[in-house]
């Protein structure tokens, strides 16, 4: 009896113990005055950040779903560090995917000692951002004053600091060197594909992949995808049941097509290129292809028939953006946005600069064999941020049934 | 009248307590239970909390638009368990899910189970080197053999489009159902795991009295009769603890059937639950975690239910040096050949591939070699990583990785052995069964799960970012696998060692570390080793913790694969050979080796 | 029926030899112990007649079965031998109840159920354990668990039934009522019993024959009381008797029948019905000069050997070995001191000093002596034994009398004693000069 008596009264202080770390853990201190220190450093010049820097204290951290935030972070300490105060033991940039960042910016947020929290991050994912900024204002906007006027209106909120395109290409040696596409609806079709492979990283498994598919579904990708098949066919097009336009029409056909056995863009690309995938196609990141020594891929937005470049009706790849963003209980906004401000620039763009990464500073030249960001804003699908907050659920649903009946 | 009954009571309640806590066992099992229910129920209170609440990414969902954030729903169970959604993204999974965790257990028992009998069972050939040789699995993570299986049966009808290993050779197209979906998981987490099988039904058959076979003999039975009579179900508990183990953790595998899921994609439970956390779905996400746990409580049940008091299976140490191994005659050869063959399969070739493709100039292109990715003193690619041995970030990281691990090992090694201690002293008692289950469960926790409870837990305190709450977080996952040994040990010792040093009045610390420790030193340092082992080749568990200045090696090799083939290669053969290095010289040194320490 | 036959039986463990060469044959009905020392390859013999272990060399025959034979590679199973195996832990199946336990090995028999049913409960009636029926082994006492093991390991009716060291777990107590009740179920069964044990008192009381073995060689195979009184060398003397045996060293002069000892300081005289001297020690060839004795270890080796060696003197080393009951106290010729009085109730063992010598002896009865004491002794009986000191076997058996004069001449012997005594005590003096002597001869040969 007395045992069984103990053991309760040691449970209850279990309890106790471990409710009181649930009341800690949900302690709101909320945020400072972040937008208006923002709003502050959104007119200062490099010099006054500087200074305002300066005064910070704490550890400077970043996060960002691209690992060359580490050599980023290493040339900002290289050019400010020694006058900030800062070196690599009081500032690092950690590689986190974008589910990691937003899990430890929510435990940040509400915990008392933000010395260590993270003061600016680099992230993908644009459909929690939105709610990341507007709901819960974890996360804050910054706009380099700088770049107000240079960067495309449509990237300053949030902030895009680079833009990443995923392409159709295939393998041009055997089978593949006569191949055309000029409308992804062939990449589809049952008799274009005979014998040929388009291998995709499951959208389950890659968050942009699964943006895209839902960007598709908007109405004004819906309706190029109507006027591409009647382009194709001749015909107009005849919708699924469960398919409210042309775009869920397109995404399904494209799911139950799409080979989702290799798992990583990088294994696609070097798989693709070998010759047994001859006349096979892809649809992945285009910068990939800069480490192959023999290139045996074509481009579809690149391919040129009778020196003309081919169109892709009507799209030929997809873009996705990387956010700069300020984290609203960081210990040092003003060094986040001399950050930003450094991240925006040519040398801080420099870890990415190379095919298949597009800075929105239209001053940072691109690649040599590369197009402009404006050449891909016309021929890709881009990310709607808050399109997709509001589908992702929905088309998500959507997109796994139809992996569920292959 | 009254009164004086109250106090009396009271006193001899008083009394009780006293002489309760003069006792170091009752001790260690109270501040155990109190430690390790704040480290076990508090994540398993905050992830069941997490099933009922609304966060963020959750008010994408139109039921949920409007909602206040952290308001309480039933939403998530709904949308989860009956919904139109629930069958293709929880059923479906959890079916697949069961079935390869089923069919992975039945292997590594299988196989684990059969090399365990052969190697104490009978005179088969080559012994040392099979014993040796078999743990290799569970060393490398379980995604490298994923891998390397893929790269093997490969053929170019079918996923990848192009041929693996023994396409190349032999011109062999195998079928995708073995390539693809839920038999390569299932068999590749089936040698990855077959690893335990071997170490405690090993470990039992060791122990076991041989006399209880040779009395079944003597009676007429037959060897088959014998091993399903006799044999089996002495080795039951070891093979419900197989199984418990080899189950959950299969459950919990993310990586193995994320890389093998094929074309179509084979789903999981966690490949289910990963999708959703990675939209910030947690709520649902972690209610995939929830019957994860549940899976792993019912097996717990079960083992607690047939290795209960009556059938006390305590095997009495036989008469060692009498027992005669069954001879295989001209089998003892086929056999042990068919068995280095099958280990060197899963455990050698891997390794020289890794060798081989860390060597490659262009990865998966065998025609061109270079030591770059090694030696390279200057970068080998256009992010400045230079070549392994020269890269400043691996070798941070490497300090990071085997402190870690050191660290994780040391604190859930001394704690499973002082748990081993008050379990076995005060055997039989509630609360020491209690505490001997409670050190179990987080191993039951998936570890992403758990790395964001822990998050959750330290951050408040200022703890993230901290090397200690990534130490925190490893010894309590590993806990279990150093209670085990502890308990294991110290049922090995008679109590009349520890009393003899009692009567003389040596104080207890004295008596642990100059008396119980030595005596039993390797199979406590064997409990040290498997905790080290897992902590240096887990990646899930630590990688939201491991922020800031903490890069380990697995998150580098993470990050690695996605970009730098060669590097990551070179970088995964670096763990393992760590790990086989410093398990080796442990071994050399104390005579300790990861199979001896669940076995004991 | 089952006469059990073991031809030429070696077994090798690696290079050990657990079993050397032995030669046995167990006649039907038979209770048989297996004695010896641990290690003594007693159990090892045991579980290759049952068939648990695999001989080197040699053939066993059960019945008219040859149920090994090495060179026609015969070995049958040991579920096929017919026979019954108790162990020394019991090895009852811990998962099985009591009543699954006995079962088994009729289950193996495909008897029918009832007919298990029955003779489980025949067992359990003979060995009074019907309550236990439904436990498991874990829920019995270790007297308990050992009936159940007999139970089940009698419930097929074995011919021949195996027991290694079946009580040595128990208590004294329960062991000796133990044993009573196997000594009864061997007249019960019908069936030959094979029984090892290190306990000779076990094996004395228990056994028609004992097989004494040691080191893997078989020292003596006898019926208890002559193992007893006639043992065939020193070890089977000492290994056997409780107290043991007395050995006391000397030097002895054989003449036919007759031999003539100095010890204890004294002259003795023992007639034998026989003195074989072929059992003796031979001495080997001396090894060629230098080869193999060399340098100061060698002179060590000899110098050690010095003590026990006489060169000059003819007479052969010798052990007379004394039972205890030989030992008659308070009367007698011979003098000692008590060293101590042992009372245990119904008998006495007494110690007595005599020289530096010790000598046992037992006295019926309860009698208490004070310590040092002085007190007459003399040696009785046809049964004191004389041992070649380096063979260790025994040579003859017979009467001791005090004197080196037949009985007829034994007064004036009486007479002579106290100048003797003198003699004797300044001999070793001698005896070492001239030890050394001879070696320093032996080693330049």
């Amino acid at each position: 009896m007395k045992k069984i008596k103990l053991l309760s009264v040691i449970i209850a202080i279990v309890l106790v113990i471990s409710s009181l770390f649930v009341v800690l853990a949900a302690c709101d201190n909320g945020p400072a005055d972040i937008s208006e220190i923002i709003e502050d450093g959104q007119k200062m010049t490099t010099a006054e950040l500087i200074a305002k820097a300066k005064e910070e204290k704490g550890e400077f951290n970043a996060y960002g779903n691209t690992s060359r935030i580490a050599a980023a972070m290493t040339g900002f300490l290289a050019k400010y560090g020694e006058e900030l105060g800062l070196d690599s033991s009081t500032a690092h940039a950690s590689k986190q995917s974008d589910s990691q960042i937003y899990t430890l910016l929510t435990n940040e947020y509400i915990s008392s000692n933000n010395s260590k929290a993270a003061s600016m991050v680099m992230i993908q994912d644009g459909a929690q951002l939105v709610l990341y900024r507007e709901q819960s204002k974890i996360l804050q906007n910054y706009v380099p004053s700088t770049m107000k006027d240079k960067v495309d209106e449509n990237d300053l909120v949030p902030l895009v600091h680079q833009y990443i395109n995923k392409l159709f290409m295939w393998n041009k040696t055997g089978k593949g060197a006569d191949l055309v596409v000029n409308n992804v609806w062939q990449v589809v079709d049952d008799d274009f594909m005979q014998g040929r492979t388009i291998y995709f990283k499951s959208p389950v498994n890659e968050q942009v992949n699964m943006n895209f598919l839902i960007m598709l579904t908007k109405d004004e990708w819906a309706n190029k995808l109507a006027a591409a098949y009647k382009a194709l066919y001749n015909k107009d097009i005849v919708l699924d049941s469960d398919c409210p336009n042309a775009g869920y029409q397109w995404v399904k056909a494209f799911v139950k097509k799409a080979s989702f056995a290799i798992n990583s863009d990088t294994t696609i690309c070097e798989d693709l290129n070998k010759s047994d995938n001859a006349g096979n196609l892809g649809l992945f990141v285009l910068s990939k292809t800069r480490d192959l020594t023999t290139n045996n891929l074509q481009v579809a937005a690149w391919k040129e028939v009778e020196n003309q470049l081919v169109s892709v009706n009507p799209f030929a790849g997809f873009m996705y953006p990387m956010y700069c963003q300020l984290a609203s209980n960081g210990p040092r906004p003003y060094t986040a946005m001399l950050f930003i401000n450094y991240l925006m620039e040519e040398d801080g763009f420099e870890p990415w600069a190379e095919w298949g990464a597009y800075s929105t500073n239209p001053d940072i030249a691109i690649q040599q064999g590369d197009r402009e960001l404006s050449f891909w804003r016309n021929t890709l699908v881009i990310e709607d941020a808050s399109y997709i907050s509001n589908k992702k659920a929905s088309v998500s649903d959507f997109v796994s049934g139809v992996i569920a009946s292959k | 009248m009254l009164n004086s009954y109250e106090l009396s009571r009271g006193r001899k309640f008083k009394n009780w307590l006293k002489n309760f806590f003069t006792q170091p066992a009752n001790i260690i099992l109270v501040v155990s239970l109190v430690i390790l229910g704040v480290f076990t129920l508090f994540p398993l209170i905050s992830l069941l909390s997490d099933t009922f609440k609304v966060h963020i990414a959750e008010l994408m969902f139109e039921e949920l638009r409007g909602s206040t954030l952290n308001s309480a729903t039933g939403f998530h169970w709904s949308r989860m368990l009956f919904s139109d959604v629930s069958a293709m993204y929880f059923w479906k999974p959890l079916g697949n899910a069961v079935l390869m965790s089923l069919l992975s257990s039945a292997i590594a028992i299988l196989y684990g189970g059969v090399v365990a009998f052969l190697i104490t069972r009978t005179d088969i050939k080559a012994k040392k080197f099979l014993s040796a040789i078999f743990v290799f699995p569970y060393i490398m993570p379980s995604w490298t053999l994923a891998s390397f299986w893929k790269n093997f049966f490969q053929n170019p009808d079918i996923g990848s489009g192009t041929g693996g290993m023994l396409y190349n050779l032999l011109g062999i197209k195998v079928s995708e159902g073995f390539v693809y979906g839920l038999v390569p998981s299932a068999i590749v987490l089936g040698l990855h795991y077959a690893p335990f099988a071997y170490i405690l039904i090993g470990g039992i058959l060791r122990n076991m009295d041989a006399n209880l076979e040779e009395a079944a003999t003597v009676l007429g039975a037959s060897r088959f009769k014998i091993i399903r009579r006799i044999t089996l179900p002495i080795v039951m508990p070891a093979l419900l603890s197989t199984f418990l183990l080899v189950f959950s953790s299969s459950m919990s595998a993310y990586a193995v059937p994320q890389f093998l899921g094929g074309s179509s994609g084979f789903t999981v439970l966690t490949t289910s639950m990963k999708q959703f956390i990675g939209y910030g779905w947690y709520g649902q996400g972690y209610i995939m975690a929830v019957f994860m746990i549940i899976f792993g409580l019912i097996i717990l049940g079960l083992n607690q239910y047939f290795t209960g008091k009556r059938k006390s299976f305590t095997t009495v140490t036989g008469k060692s040096g009498q027992i005669s191994y069954i001879k295989l005659k001209g089998w003892k050869y086929v056999l042990a050949v068919i068995l280095v063959l099958l280990s060197l399969f899963c455990s050698v070739l891997p390794l020289i591939t890794f060798a081989l493709e860390s060597l490659c100039v262009t990865p998966g292109d065998y025609s061109a070699l270079t030591f770059d990715f090694w030696i390279s003193k200057v970068p080998v690619n256009n992010n400045g990583i230079h070549g392994v041995f020269h890269e400043p970030q691996l070798w941070r990281a490497f300090g990071n990785s085997v402190g870690l691990s050191v660290c994780c090992a040391l604190i859930a090694g001394t704690v499973g052995i002082l748990i081993g201690y008050a379990v076995s002293k005060r055997r039989g008692t509630a609360l020491a069964r209690f505490v001997d289950n409670l050190a179990f469960l987080p191993y039951l926790m998936p570890s992403m799960a758990l790395g964001a409870a822990f998050l959750a837990l330290g951050t408040p305190l200022g703890l993230n970012q901290t090397f200690f709450l990534l130490v925190l977080v490893g010894a309590v996952k590993y806990l279990p696998f150093a209670s085990r040994s502890g308990i294991n040990a110290m049922l090995q010792l008679s109590g009349e060692i520890e009393e003899a040093a009692l009567l003389v009045k040596v104080p207890w610390w004295k008596r642990m570390v100059r008396i119980i420790f030595p005596i039993q030193k390797s199979t406590f340092i064997s409990g040290y080793l498997l905790p080290f082992t897992s902590c240096m080749r887990e990646l899930s568990l630590f990688t939201l913790l491991a922020t800031g200045q903490m890069t380990l090696l697995t998150t580098l090799l993470e990050d690695w694969q996605t970009w730098w083939q060669q590097s990551a290669n070179a970088l995964n053969l670096i763990i393992i050979v760590t790990v086989l290095l410093i398990n080796f010289i442990v071994n050399k040194l104390t005579g300790a080796s990861i199979d001896k320490g669940v076995g004991g | 029926m089952p006469k059990i036959t073991l031809e030429h039986v070696t077994k090798r463990f690696d290079k050990f030899v657990a079993v050397d060469d032995l030669n046995l044959e167990i006649e039907d009905r038979d209770f048989i112990t297996l004695l010896g020392p641990s290690g003594c390859g007693k159990t090892t013999t045991l579980r290759m007649i049952a068939g648990l272990e695999t001989p080197t060399e040699g053939r066993i025959t059960i019945g008219d079965r040859v149920v090994f034979d090495a060179q026609k590679g015969i070995n049958i199973s040991p579920g096929k031998r017919d026979i019954g195996f108790l162990f020394q832990n019991y090895a009852l199946w811990p998962h099985m109840t009591v009543y699954q336990n006995i079962a088994f090995g009729l289950e193996n028999l495909r008897w029918k159920k009832d007919a298990i049913r029955k003779r489980v409960d025949e067992m359990l009636a003979l060995l009074k354990i019907e309550q236990f029926e439904k436990r498991y082994p874990s829920e019995l006492s270790g007297g308990q668990q050992q009936r159940v093991a007999i139970a089940r390991t009698l419930a097929p009716s074995p011919k021949v039934l195996f027991m290694d060291e079946p009580l040595s777990n128990l208590d004294a107590k329960l062991r000796l009522e133990m044993r009573t009740e196997l000594k009864r179920l061997h007249a019960n069964t019908d069936s030959t019993f094979v029984y090892v044990t290190h306990d000779q008192l076990e094996a004395m009381t228990l056994a028609t024959k004992v097989c004494l073995m040691d080191t893997g060689v078989l020292q003596q195979y006898d019926p208890p009381l002559v193992v007893y009184n006639k043992p065939n060398n020193l070890f089977v003397a000492d290994f056997v008797g409780n107290p043991t045996m007395n050995f006391i060293p000397g030097k002895a002069e054989i003449e036919g029948n007759v031999a003539k000892i100095e010890m204890l300081g004294k002259k003795f005289l023992l007639e034998c019905d026989s003195i074989d001297e072929s059992l003796a020690y031979v001495e080997p060839e001396k090894p060629a000069e230098g080869e193999a004795v060399e340098g100061a270890a060698a002179e060590a080796v000899v110098e050690a050997e010095q003590v026990q060696e006489e060169p000059v003197d003819p007479r052969r080393d010798v052990i007379v070995g004394i039972r205890p009951e030989f030992v008659r106290v308070e009367q007698g010729e011979l003098c000692g001191k008590i060293y101590t009085a042992l009372p245990a109730g119904m008998e006495t063992t007494v110690k007595l000093d005599v020289n530096g010598d010790v000598v046992t002896s037992v006295v019926f009865g309860s009698v208490d002596y004070p310590a040092d004491a002085e007190i007459k002794f003399e040696f009785v009986g046809n049964g004191i034994i004389l041992f070649d000191a380096k063979s260790r076997n025994k040579l003859g058996m017979g009467k001791l009398t005090i004197g080196d004069k037949k009985p007829d001449v034994v007064e004036k012997v009486k007479k002579a004693a106290t100048k003797s005594t003198k003699k004797t005590a300044e001999k070793p003096a001698k005896t070492t000069k001239s030890t050394a002597a001879k070696t320093k001869k032996t080693t330049k040969e």
